[in-house]
C-alpha cells in the first residue's frame, strides 16, 4: 500500500471516516478527553467513558470551537481549538493507520457542513502535526461530498434531479438537491443545500408521540420539496435515518415513484471518492461542479492580445473559492480603471463591475503597470487588490493601491 | 483604451542601457526604451548581450534563437527590433508601423546627418563628453563639405556641450564658428550670455558691433529671468528642505545627493 486515502466527515456531533482501500467506516462522537494527571488523550466513546467515570476532562463541539477561535481549559492548561482538533484528528487517523499498518497518508479530504476559512486554516495547520504534507489535506462542503458521492454511482441514479435528506446528530434537518445540466459547453453539475427551519431533537423519536410528530414534520418538508419535480433518486443520511421505523408516512411519500437509498456515511464516502480522484492524473469527473464552497460565476476581464480583444479568466465557475484567484501584472493604456465581467451560469445574468484606480499616477505611453490580485473570502465575495508597480527605472512605483470587495 | 497582460518574467540580471542610464527589468520596459529611443539601439540590437538578455532573463529562448539565425544572415537591426517587439505584444500593429516609419526615416539620412542625430541623442541624456567626441568626428568628416547650415548646427551643438561642462572658452570658440556658418542671431545671444556667465570672456569687436543697445537690454533681461527661474527651481527647493532636516538625516540625504551628482557627472564623460 503506497499510502492511505481517507475521507472524513467532520461534524460537531459525530465524525465518520472512510478509507479508499475497502468499505470500512469508523463512526465516533467528535469529542476529545484528556486524562487527569496524565498526558493521554482519548476520543469518541472512550472519551465519554473517561469523562463519565471522572478520569478525564472532555471537550465537545470541536468544529464550532475552531470556527469561533475558542479555547478550553483542561487541568489548568488552556488549549486552543486547533490544538484540540489536532489531538482529535491524530487519534482518529490512528485507527486507519493501525488497521492498514501504514503511517503514510496519501490524501486526506475532510467534509464539513460549510467551508469556513478558519476551519480550513486550522486543518492545514494540523497537517504537520498529523504527519501529512499540507497540500494533501483539503476541505470540502457536505454539498460537494454529496455531489461526488452521487456522481460515483451508476449513471441511472443521477439522470434527473437527486434529493438528499440529512437528519444529523446535531439535530439539524438539511435538504440537498443536485441536478446535471447537459448541453452546455461542459456538463455542469449544480448542487444546493437548504437548512430546514423545521427541525427537532433526535431524542423525541424515542417516544411514539414524538416519533409521530417528527414524521409529520418530515412529511410536510418532503411534500413541499419534492412536488412537481422528477427525481432519479432520493438519498437519506444522518443519525436520524439509521432506523426508519419511526418515519412510516415520510417513507411512503418519498418512495412513491422514486428510488430511495439510505447511506449512513454518505458525506465521508463522497469525500473519499473525491480524495481518490485527486490522486489520479486525469479526473473521473470531467464536469463543472457548482455548489457550496465553489464559485458559481466566471470572472473575466477584457484584454488586448495580438491586436485582438480577448478575455482574461480570473476565476472560473466550479473552482473552490479558497483555491480560486489570480495574480497578474497588467499594463493600462489610457485607462484609469479595471472592469470585471461576472458571468453566472445563466449567461443572461451577466454584470460588469468597474474599479476606478483612485490616487494612481497619470502616466501615458503604456507605462502604468499594476499588480492585480484576485482572491475570495467565500463563494460570493471576491476581493480585488490593485497596486502600482511602477515601470522599472523609468517610473518608480508610487505605492498607490486600491482594495475592494465585490459581491458576485 | 486597453489592458495588456504582462508576460511573467523573472529578470535577475537586468540589461543596462548606457544612453538612458537605466536598467531594463522586463520585456515591456525594453520595448518602451526601443520605441522611444530607437537611435540608441539601431546599431546595437544585434549584440550578443541583447540576445543573451532576451534568452536568459526574459525567457524567450525560441525568439533569441530565431534572432541569432537572422543576425547570421545579416538581417537589419531594425527588423530584429520589430521582431522582438511583435513577440512581446506590448505595442499594437499600428504603433509598430509608426515605429517602422520612424526608423526608415533615420535610415534615409545621409551618414553625417545620421551621425549628428545619434550624437544629439547623447546630448539629450547629458552624455556631453561622448557627444563632443561625436560632433568633432562629424566636423572632421564634413571638413570639405559646403553645407554651411548643417556644419553651423553641429558647431552650435558642440558649443552647447562645452557650455554644459563649464568649458566656456571652448564653447565661445565653437559658437563663433557656428555663427560664421549660420549667421543666426540666436547664436550671438548665446555668445553674449557666455560673457555674462564668465566675466573673463569678451565678445570680439566684430560681434559686439552687431549687438544693439536694445538687444543687449533684452538679453540681459532674459538672463536675469533665467537666473530667477533657476533660483526657484524644484532642485533648489529640495536642497533647502535638506538643510532644514536634523543633522543625521541631513548628512544621509546629502550623501545620497552627492552620490547622485557624481553618477550624473561620470555619465557626462
Amino acid at each position: 500500500m503506497d499510502g492511505l486515502i481517507l475521507g472524513l466527515d467532520l461534524c460537531d456531533g459525530y465524525t465518520q471516516m472512510v478509507c479508499d482501500q475497502e468499505e470500512r467506516t469508523w463512526t465516533l462522537p467528535t469529542v476529545v478527553c484528556k486524562k487527569k494527571n496524565e498526558d493521554q488523550w482519548l476520543v469518541g466513546e472512550a472519551a465519554f467513558a473517561a469523562a463519565l467515570t471522572g478520569d478525564g476532562v472532555m471537550v465537545d463541539k470541536l468544529v464550532k470551537l475552531v470556527m469561533k477561535d475558542g479555547t478550553a481549559t483542561i487541568g489548568g492548561i488552556k488549549y486552543g481549538g486547533m490544538q484540540l482538533m489536532a489531538q482529535f484528528l491524530l487519534k482518529v487517523l490512528a485507527l486507519a493507520r493501525e488497521e492498514y499498518q501504514t503511517d503514510r497518508v496519501k490524501r486526506l479530504l475532510i467534509s464539513a457542513p460549510k467551508v469556513d476559512a478558519r476551519l480550513l486554516e486550522c486543518l492545514q495547520r494540523c497537517a504537520d502535526y498529523l504527519g501529512i504534507p499540507k497540500d494533501k489535506v483539503s476541505l470540502i462542503s457536505h454539498t460537494e461530498s454529496f455531489m461526488y458521492y452521487v456522481l460515483s454511482q451508476k449513471r441511472e441514479v443521477w439522470n434527473n434531479q437527486i434529493g438528499l435528506f440529512d437528519l444529523s446528530a446535531d439535530n439539524l434537518l438539511c435538504y440537498y438537491e443536485m441536478k446535471v445540466q447537459r448541453g452546455m459547453r461542459q456538463t455542469t453539475v449544480v448542487a444546493e443545500r437548504e437548512q430546514m427551519e423545521e427541525s427537532f431533537s433526535l431524542d423525541i423519536i424515542k417516544t411514539p408521540p414524538g416519533a409521530k410528530l417528527a414524521d409529520k414534520i418530515l412529511c410536510s418538508c418532503a411534500g413541499r420539496l419534492l412536488q412537481k419535480k422528477t427525481f432519479s433518486s432520493v438519498f437519506l443520511t444522518g443519525k436520524g435515518f439509521e432506523d426508519l421505523g419511526w418515519a412510516e408516512e415520510f417513507m411512503k411519500l418519498v418512495c412513491a415513484r422514486r428510488r430511495v437509498y439510505g447511506e449512513s456515511a454518505l458525506f465521508a464516502k463522497g469525500a473519499v471518492y473525491r480524495a481518490a480522484d485527486l490522486t489520479r492524473e486525469k479526473t473521473a469527473y470531467p464536469y463543472v461542479c457548482v455548489c457550496e464552497g465553489r464559485l458559481d460565476s466566471n470572472v473575466t476581464m477584457r484584454v488586448l492580445h495580438k491586436d485582438q480583444e480577448n478575455q482574461l479568466v480570473l476565476a472560473s465557475a466550479g473552482e473552490t473559492w479558497h483555491e480560486a484567484g489570480k495574480e497578474v501584472e497588467l499594463i493600462l493604456d489610457h485607462q484609469d480603471y479595471l472592469e470585471f465581467i461576472i458571468t453566472a451560469l445563466d449567461p443572461k445574468k451577466k454584470k460588469t463591475v468597474k474599479l476606478v484606480l483612485e490616487g494612481f499616477p497619470k502616466r501615458d505611453d503604456k507605462t502604468l503597470k499594476v499588480l492585480l490580485k484576485v482572491g475570495f473570502l467565500d463563494e460570493r465575495t471576491m476581493t480585488v487588490a490593485v497596486k502600482d508597480q511602477g515601470f522599472g527605472d523609468f517610473f518608480p512605483s508610487t505605492g498607490a493601491c486600491v482594495r475592494q470587495e465585490v459581491m458576485l | 483604451m486597453s489592458v495588456i497582460v504582462c508576460r511573467p518574467e523573472q529578470v535577475v540580471h537586468p540589461y543596462y542601457v548606457e544612453g538612458l542610464g537605466v536598467n531594463i527589468h522586463s520585456s515591456q520596459e525594453f520595448c518602451y526604451a526601443i520605441y522611444h529611443h530607437p537611435m540608441l539601439f539601431l546599431d546595437k540590437f544585434a549584440d550578443q548581450s541583447v540576445i543573451d538578455f532576451i534568452r536568459d532573463e526574459l525567457g524567450m529562448g525560441f525568439l533569441a534563437a530565431r534572432m541569432e539565425q537572422r543576425i547570421k544572415t545579416k538581417e537589419k537591426p531594425e527588423e530584429l527590433m520589430l521582431m522582438f517587439m511583435q513577440e512581446c505584444d506590448y505595442y499594437t500593429g499600428a504603433e509598430l508601423n509608426r515605429f517602422r516609419q520612424t526608423v526608415t526615416s533615420f535610415r534615409r539620412m545621409t551618414p553625417l546627418e545620421y551621425a549628428k542625430a545619434k550624437t544629439d541623442y547623447l546630448v539629450r541624456f547629458k552624455q556631453y563628453g561622448k557627444a563632443i567626441t561625436g560632433y568633432e568626428a562629424i566636423l572632421e568628416e564634413a571638413d570639405d563639405k559646403k553645407d554651411d547650415l548643417f556644419i553651423g548646427k553641429v558647431w552650435n551643438n558642440l558649443g552647447a556641450c562645452y557650455a554644459r561642462i563649464f568649458q566656456f572658452q571652448k564653447a565661445m570658440d565653437a559658437y563663433e564658428k557656428a555663427y560664421t556658418r549660420k549667421k543666426d542671431l540666436k547664436i550671438l545671444e548665446k555668445m553674449y550670455h557666455l560673457t555674462c556667465l564668465c566675466p573673463d570672456l569678451e565678445l570680439k569687436d566684430r560681434y559686439r558691433s552687431l549687438v544693439s543697445q536694445q538687444l543687449k537690454e533684452q538679453w540681459d533681461k532674459d538672463f536675469d529671468q533665467a537666473g530667477e527661474k533657476a533660483a526657484g527651481s524644484e532642485e533648489l527647493k529640495k536642497l533647502d528642505e535638506l538643510f532644514q532636516k536634523d543633522s543625521i538625516r541631513r548628512a544621509e540625504a546629502a550623501g545620497n545627493l552627492v552620490e547622485e551628482w557624481k553618477k550624473e557627472y561620470r555619465a557626462m564623460g
